[in-house]
């Protein structure tokens, strides 16, 4: 009943902050009970090429498109084998100067993220501890920002439900693998017209958003007594379905987006002042379909502490 | 205990993610992919159809089809004996076919025309080299796929598309009551139609008429689709029969009809200039030159790389259907750039940028009708098939609004392209530094819109033969208009005139609607 109250208080206090999650639902730390962590992250992203189906190209009608992202986050630890996540991000995007088409950017508050993140097994084994992990997480749009209106909406404008199985194994020195896949679910977003062309005709303002497993792999290893965090990892992305870009048209939320990615991320924590970590990190879309050739830096500043 | 401990864990993790999985999937639903709705009761037969005035026809028996067997004779009987076999060994796709097509296919023709003109409806991009390669109706397949279905072309096969259906169903018609052989289901008691009963005689088959003519008629304005449209109309033709409306014979007549009909449109098609539309660079820059020496000002492409010529320049010189003249038509020129009247026009769309709204997005956004889409005359034809489902029209009468409303908006595209580039008007974008728009801004001039133009031609149709409905066509009319301004890609005086042009070229077509002994 107490841990009840708190969580009440938590999410008054968050609800009104706008904050968010920082440690993630997709990695394998867990923090302890009544531990809270808050993180600021910066991203910035940009595309000079994009794939139109699997057609890597570019279009001086958008010439290069940039995005900037301010994500408040917030970690909770509900118990030590559940943490609880959030996160309100602010994206901004725009395209450079010349370009053909003259279209405004976007700019706004996207979706209201909430995940939960389950400890199912910590174990030793052999040199290190085993961990299998479980994550529900659940995005839904904070304001009526325009799906679509590719590539410059903000998001795809639709509830999204997603699960995911993470396994990770550390060796007492720091070094440690993790594997995670899941599925996202997701539901339709409401368009601005009630008649649109997915491989044939649609006579609703209603599009289907596909759903999409996602795969990541990762190499990382803590350094420095546990204070330094220096991780490589593949990520992937694949719509179950969707139609592709048509030729020199605009994307759509009902496309097929397919990605892999290439991150490397770094997080220090600052030993003098307990609790702050900071984190940068950067990634190079190496693959895609329906989607914009990315390469993003970000950076963010993390602080932990107990309540 | 550690192990029970773990199993728990997993069990409510998994009951969990199992109870959020169904609260998403319960979400999925079907997305309509055309009109829904059955066969119906024709509001009424309009039984002296045959005798109204069609378009391109001389008269309504300028093609002969022959006298068809009496209802007695040993053939007709032999046809109704292998139509009762036919229907009681219907497959499910024979009978969804049956409630697809429905009693009214004048519909779903409209709407595969819809979705082709949607198909198509892709500008050519820039080749590696800074030039663009337009559609070549020699070449259908590219590199720039035949044709480029922009709001000019759909406007055409529309008309086309509408006007043959009507002759087509008004020569049906005569000679449905000049022979009077009725229904299958009339003669032979054993036979069950899958829609209602209907006292129209059968012969020719009226859906025989609009598979066999717009079949045609597609097949010549999108070329590359026509074993797409073989297909469609094989299964149309197919459920005339497994719904127990026609027998072989009424099939057969009612094709060759169709099939003459779209003959004569298709002449007509051949020379009505559309094929001269897209003029060489050297006539576009004579164009441009001609709007300097008379104005002072000109229009331009800002795209990277920019396309040397715009949309259709010659779209003015294309044969109209009711119009004499185009110039008879022609709006007075825009104001000059600079003038006290152009200031304010810019004023209103940088205070609109300034303060742009969700409710004024969304009208912008409705009914952008842009590249992709089936085109601001595709958006008039949902409206018009709307209402021919609402007040249950028969096919002839359906036919009839379809046939009106495209000759009105080609006609009013016709005029709005003069006025576009006899005025050769800068778009918002080229005239004010800085500007940005929600919308792409398409490749022609600014004055007059043509979404301004098309819609109040087409609504002044609409508001003609449904009168109940004229108020809410004038206020679509108005917000289509308006919606231009919104998006930033016209000022309100391109909007407002573009009303008054679409009311006068209607004005050309309602006339002879109201002549054409069908009201």
């Amino acid at each position: 009943m107490k841990n009840f109250t708190n969580l009440i208080c938590l999410f008054a206090f968050l609800c009104m902050a706008g904050f968010v999650h920082a440690q993630t639902p997709f990695d394998a730390i867990m923090m302890k009970q009544k531990e809270l962590c808050i993180a600021v992250i910066y991203d910035y992203g940009k595309f000079d090429e994009y794939w139109e189906g699997s057609y890597l190209r570019e279009n001086q009608t958008i010439a290069e498109v940039s995005r900037h992202t301010i994500a408040p986050m917030v970690a909770v630890g509900l118990h030590d084998k559940l943490n609880f996540y959030f996160s309100v991000p602010y994206i901004k995007t725009e395209s450079s100067e010349p370009n053909g088409g003259l279209l405004e950017g976007a700019e706004g508050f996207q979706d209201l993220g909430f995940a939960l993140k389950y400890e199912i097994i910590n174990k030793e084994l052999g040199k290190g501890r085993l961990a299998a992990l479980g994550a529900v997480g659940y995005a839904t749009p904070l304001t009526n920002y325009l799906s679509d209106y590719r590539p410059y909406s903000i998001g795809n404008g639709t509830n999204e439900l997603s699960i995911r199985g993470i396994i990770q194994y550390k060796l007492d020195i720091g070094l440690y693998a993790r594997v995670a896949s899941g599925y996202y679910f997701r539901g339709e977003t409401r368009v601005e017209r009630d008649y649109y062309y997915a491989n044939g005709s649609y006579y609703t303002d209603w599009m289907d958003v596909p759903d999409a497993w996602e795969f990541n792999g990762v190499i990382g290893w803590w350094l420095l007594d546990s204070s330094l965090k220096l991780e490589g990892s593949y990520y992937a992305q694949n719509s179950t379905s969707g139609d592709d870009i048509r030729k020199y048209n605009a994307a759509q939320p009902t496309n097929e987006v397919d990605f892999g990615q290439i991150i490397f991320s770094t997080q220090y924590f600052i030993k003098p002042v307990k609790g702050l970590g900071v984190l940068a990190y950067y990634s190079q879309m190496v693959n895609g379909r329906n989607i914009g050739k990315s390469t993003n830096i970000g950076g963010g500043l993390t602080y932990q502490f107990g309540i | 205990m550690k192990m029970t401990t773990m199993k728990k864990n997993i069990l409510i993790f998994s009951i969990c993610a199992c109870w959020c999985m169904l609260l998403v999937a319960s979400c999925d639903s079907d997305l309509p992919r055309y009109a829904n709705y059955s066969a119906y009761d024709y509001n009424k037969l309009d039984e002296d159809g045959g005798a109204w005035t069609p378009v391109l026809l001389t008269s309504p028996n300028q093609i002969t089809i022959t006298a068809p067997e009496d209802v007695g004779s040993q053939a007709y009987q032999a046809e109704l004996a292998s139509l009762k076999t036919t229907i009681s060994n219907l497959n499910d796709g024979q009978k969804n076919a049956v409630s697809y097509w429905t009693n009214n296919p004048i519909i779903r023709w409209n709407e595969i025309a819809l979705e082709l003109a949607a198909k198509y409806n892709l500008i050519p991009g820039p080749n590696p080299d800074g030039t663009y390669t337009l559609p070549n109706p020699a070449t259908p397949e590219g590199p720039s796929p035949f044709p480029f279905a922009h709001p000019a072309y759909t406007s055409r096969m529309l008309a086309y598309l509408s006007v043959a259906q009507f002759d087509g169903l008004i020569s049906a018609w005569h000679y449905k009551y000049q022979f009077n052989r009725l229904a299958p289901y009339q003669n032979d008691d054993a036979i069950e139609t899958a829609y209602a009963e209907t006292m129209l005689p059968s012969y020719p088959s009226d859906g025989a008429v609009i598979a066999a003519s717009s079949k045609a008629i597609l097949s010549a304005m999108f070329p590359l689709e026509k074993t797409y449209l073989e297909e469609r109309a094989a299964e149309h033709l197919g459920s005339l029969l497994w719904s127990g409306s026609n027998v072989e014979s009424d099939i057969v007549a009612g094709e060759f009809l169709g099939a003459e009909i779209a003959k004569v449109a298709l002449a007509r098609a051949s020379k009505d200039g559309m094929s001269k539309a897209q003029c060489p660079k050297p006539v576009s820059d004579s164009i441009k030159q001609s709007a300097i020496d008379r104005f002072g000002w000109y229009w331009q492409n800002l795209e990277i790389p920019p396309r040397p010529v715009g949309l259709a320049p010659l779209f003015c010189n294309v044969r109209m259907w009711s119009v004499p003249n185009v110039a008879d038509v022609r709006p007075g020129p825009p104001p000059a750039i600079g003038s006290a009247e152009f200031v304010e026009a810019v004023n209103e769309l940088q205070h609109l940028q300034d303060n742009m709204t969700e409710e004024k997005r969304k009208i912008a956004n409705w009914w952008s009708d842009g590249l992709g889409s089936y085109t601001p005359p595709g958006h008039w034809n949902k409206f018009a098939k709307d209402f021919i489902i609402k007040y249950k029209e028969n096919p002839l009468r359906s036919a009839r609004t379809f046939a009106y409303m495209n000759m009105a908006v080609m006609d009013a595209g016709i005029s709005c392209w003069d006025a576009k580039y006899f005025y050769h008007y800068p778009r918002p974008i080229q005239a004010i530094p800085g500007f940005k728009t929600i919308l792409g801004t398409p490749n022609f001039p600014s004055y007059t819109s043509g979404h301004s133009t098309f819609s109040s031609a087409a609504a002044e149709i609409l508001s003609y033969l449904y009168p109940n409905e004229a108020s809410l066509c004038e206020a679509w009319a108005k917000e289509a208009a308006e919606s231009r301004i919104y998006a930033g890609i016209h000022y309100r005086f391109d909007a407002e005139v573009g009303i008054q042009q679409g009311k006068d070229v209607a004005a050309y077509t309602l006339a002879k609607a109201m002549n054409d002994g069908a009201d």
